[in-house]
């Protein structure tokens, strides 16, 4: 009986959600709002009001750049999380349990690691700065830059990445996503325009758009370096034993 | 090319339900990191290169790496 019902129960969501599915316009449809209004708007004078050239970056740093920096901010409180349980991790105490383990590492790994981790930071630094003209932008880099961090340590060990990576430079860079994107947000309120606009009155509009472009590759990089470390302090602090 | 998106969406489907029905963490996440990538070529297809990139670096490699520390930090506790 209880299965039965169960069964109708879903049945009928499942009833709703087709309906729900069935009832939204077709995918590309030429009389939405969305096709009608923003589309056109985001490509026509997307350069011109977001200062990047690359519509999706004018998107999720100007257009939605609250949603954007909320999600700066909740990966800063996922590392202030991990912090909090684990704590994080001293050099002169802790080691990691790969280095415990003692299984001698293969040369090849270690070689191709040795040779490519400095392109894959190069390729990290890369997508932060062209984040404004071409896919990618600081989340991305900052994920890259996080994951060479990984690869080193996991194949070197775990004192020698800390000898590379200390902890005061890194605590330092955590925060920089959300304070940078904070700070160039707030600029606009000093000249009662909107939080986020980073409009600044008075200027002439080439000025004005290079003044745009310029915070949007602040807030990338600071988003990128921020990203990078609190990926690679998660890491750390994870993976810490004692000694 | 519509072969091709309709393997892709077929081992995606395939990778879903191993995750969901392996016993085995370690196993299940790595299981889970071939759903990732299968899914950045995904997006890759749908012309979405930043979410590709994303999903490449952030769910094939940290998140993997961030489960396994986490299945080697904890106890197997089966049996209760």
């Amino acid at each position: 009986m209880k299965r039965i019902l169960t069964f109708f129960i879903l049945f009928l969501l499942w009833l709703l959600m087709v309906s729900a599915v069935l009832a939204l316009p077709p995918i590309g449809s030429e009389t939405t709002p969305v096709t009608t209004h923003v589309i056109p708007r985001y490509l026509e004078q997307g350069v011109e009001e977001a200062g990047a050239e690359n519509i999706v970056t004018c998107v999720i740093l100007n257009y939605r750049g609250y949603d954007t920096m909320g999600e700066v901010t909740v990966i800063f409180c996922a590392l202030i999380a991990v912090l909090a349980v684990v704590g994080r991790e001293d050099p002169k105490l802790h080691t990691s349990k790969v280095d415990l383990v003692g299984i001698k590492e293969s040369v090849i790994v270690k070689s191709v690691v040795r040779f490519l981790a400095p392109f894959i930071m190069l390729f990290a630094v890369y997508i932060m700065l062209h984040g404004k003209e071409s896919p990618g932008g600081g989340f991305q880099a900052g994920a890259i830059l996080g994951a060479s961090i990984i690869i080193y340590t996991m194949t070197f060990s775990y004192e020698l990445a800390l000898s590379k990576f200390f902890v005061k430079v890194r605590t330092l860079m955590e925060g920089a996503g959300p304070i940078a994107f904070f700070a160039c947000g707030v600029v606009a309120l000093f000249y009662n325009q909107n939080f986020l606009t980073y409009i600044i009155p008075g200027l002439d509009p080439v000025t004005q758009t290079a003044m745009r472009s310029l915070m949007i590759e602040i807030i990338e990089v600071g988003i990128g370096i921020g990203g990078g470390t609190v990926i690679s302090s998660i890491f750390l602090a994870m993976e810490k034993v004692e000694k | 090319m519509r072969s091709l998106d309709l393997l892709l969406l077929l081992f995606l489907i395939i990778a879903a339900f191993g995750v969901v029905r392996t016993k085995d963490l370690l196993g299940a996440s790595i299981i889970f990191s071939a759903y990732s990538l299968i899914m950045a070529i995904i997006w890759q297809r749908l012309s979405a290169p930043d979410i590709a990139l994303t999903e490449a670096a952030v769910g094939a490699g940290v998140t993997t790496i961030l489960f396994l520390i986490t299945i080697g930090r904890t106890v197997r506790r089966e049996d209760e």
